[in-house]
């Protein structure tokens, strides 16, 4: 028994392949989903999600807000971003994260939309930033 | 028979002409690879979006969201998607077709200085314009819709339509009317998405209880909006998509032309100036045969 994971984002689809399970992190915390999980509509928040891998191997996500459905043995996440852990530079997503950071503190009359698309981005900033640092 | 003079000015300008339109072929060449492949990366998603949206109507009652609400049509709600502009080919001209076929109450949101003028000019009621730069920026799109999305919530439209010039592929751009709001009947709509994009769902539907987290309104209300302002950029991509390929097209077709009036010409000052040779040569050995 095994599990088809598919993740989509607006660019790409990000990945595609059989895996044994996967945990994704929901606005109401990280949930495991082994074959035969019943069908469940959920929302996706800014984090971390870990596919393991047929072989025994584990493979990580930074993930972006979203949807994902499980229906049958099908995964679907629907991201807004999702980049796998070698594709994170680093240095880049941290002055990004800064960037947004500055943008938020400077300006006192963000309009509600200004500010929660950059609030979004220093998520999803944090998310890939935490993740490249614990897997050292 | 024109003097050689003025064949060789027509011969420059031509070519002049011709090397404009070969300039922009290769611009829109190279925005239309881009845009292409923006469009098509963005189906996956957008066919994804509509059947969990399937998924998730099929299972919660209509009324429990205005956007799922069926209510009556008194004034209908279109964003027209056109170019900034023109050297297009035929495309802004056939969306403006699909216009004029619209007879009932209609209020119109603009997107391209195009559409905007045409609506303007044939007395439509325009309530608002908005200017999207050539890559389609996700965030210029959603003031667009946002702006559209509360008048409907207002009442002020009673429908979200968008008519567009769907890509297919370089050559074929088929204008067409898509309504996205209310979304009375998801299911057919995903399919109809999934006929259009050539795939079918191979898994069978699963037809069993599903959870949702943390609730079903809570999810609707999430996924909704998030849906209307994906799938109406999705339509944006395929619009530039679509305007880049028919400029493209167009600006080659010009191009063509200039080179073979270009040709013609060539042929045109070549026998001129021939036959003035040869009148000339006539008019020495004429005087020579005088004087002998």
């Amino acid at each position: 028994m095994s599990l088809t994971l598919e993740i989509v984002t607006p660019e790409a689809r990000v990945y595609s392949d059989t895996v044994d399970s996967v945990v994704i992190p929901t606005v109401e915390g990280e949930i495991g989903i082994l074959p035969g999980h019943l069908p469940l509509l959920t929302q996706v928040a800014h984090g971390e999600l870990v596919v393991a891998q047929p072989g025994g191997g584990q493979e990580r996500l930074a993930i972006g807000g979203g949807f994902a459905q499980i229906s049958g043995d099908k995964v679907s996440v629907l991201a807004e971003h999702a980049c796998s852990e070698d594709s994170i530079d680093e240095r880049a997503v941290e002055e990004a994260m800064k960037r947004a950071q500055q943008q938020i503190e400077e300006s006192q009359h963000l309009d509600p939309q200004q500010y929660e698309q950059l609030q979004k981005l220093v998520n999803y900033a944090g998310a890939q930033l935490s993740l490249k640092r614990r897997s050292r | 028979m024109a003097s050689t003079r003025d064949i060789r000015r027509r011969i420059k300008s031509v070519k002049n002409t011709r090397q404009i339109t070969r300039a922009m072929e290769l611009v829109a060449a190279s925005k239309m690879k881009r845009a292409q492949q923006a469009t098509l990366a963005g189906r996956p998603y957008a066919l994804l979006m509509a059947d969990m949206l399937g998924a998730l109507a099929s299972r919660v009652d209509g009324t429990q969201h205005p956007f799922l609400e069926k209510r009556e049509i008194k004034t209908r709600g279109i964003l027209l998607l056109t170019t900034n502009i023109g050297l297009c080919g035929a495309l802004n001209a056939n969306l403006f077709k699909l216009v004029g076929e619209v007879k009932s109450a209609a209020k119109f949101v603009a997107i391209g200085r195009k559409g905007a003028q045409y609506l303007a000019r044939t007395k439509r009621d325009l309530i608002a314009e908005f200017v999207v730069d050539d890559r389609g920026s996700f965030n210029e799109v959603k003031v667009a819709i946002e702006f559209m999305t509360e008048r409907f919530l207002a009442g002020e439209i009673d429908t979200i339509e968008v008519i567009y010039p769907r890509f297919k592929n370089t050559l074929v751009q088929t204008p067409l009317l898509r309504p996205v709001l209310p979304l009375s009947n998801v299911r057919d709509f995903a399919a109809t998405l999934e006929v259009e994009a050539g795939v079918h769902s191979d898994s069978p539907t699963d037809t069993r209880e599903m959870l949702f987290e943390p609730s079903a309104p809570e999810v609707l209300d999430a996924l909704l909006p998030f849906y209307v302002n994906r799938f109406i950029h999705q339509l944006v991509l395929s619009a530039r998509a679509s305007e880049f390929s028919a400029r493209m097209v167009a600006m080659k077709t010009a191009k063509d032309n200039a080179s073979k009036l270009l040709d013609d010409l060539t042929l045109e000052y070549n026998k001129a100036r021939q036959a003035a040779i040869t009148q000339e040569i006539l008019e020495i050995a004429a005087a020579q045969y005088v004087a002998a």
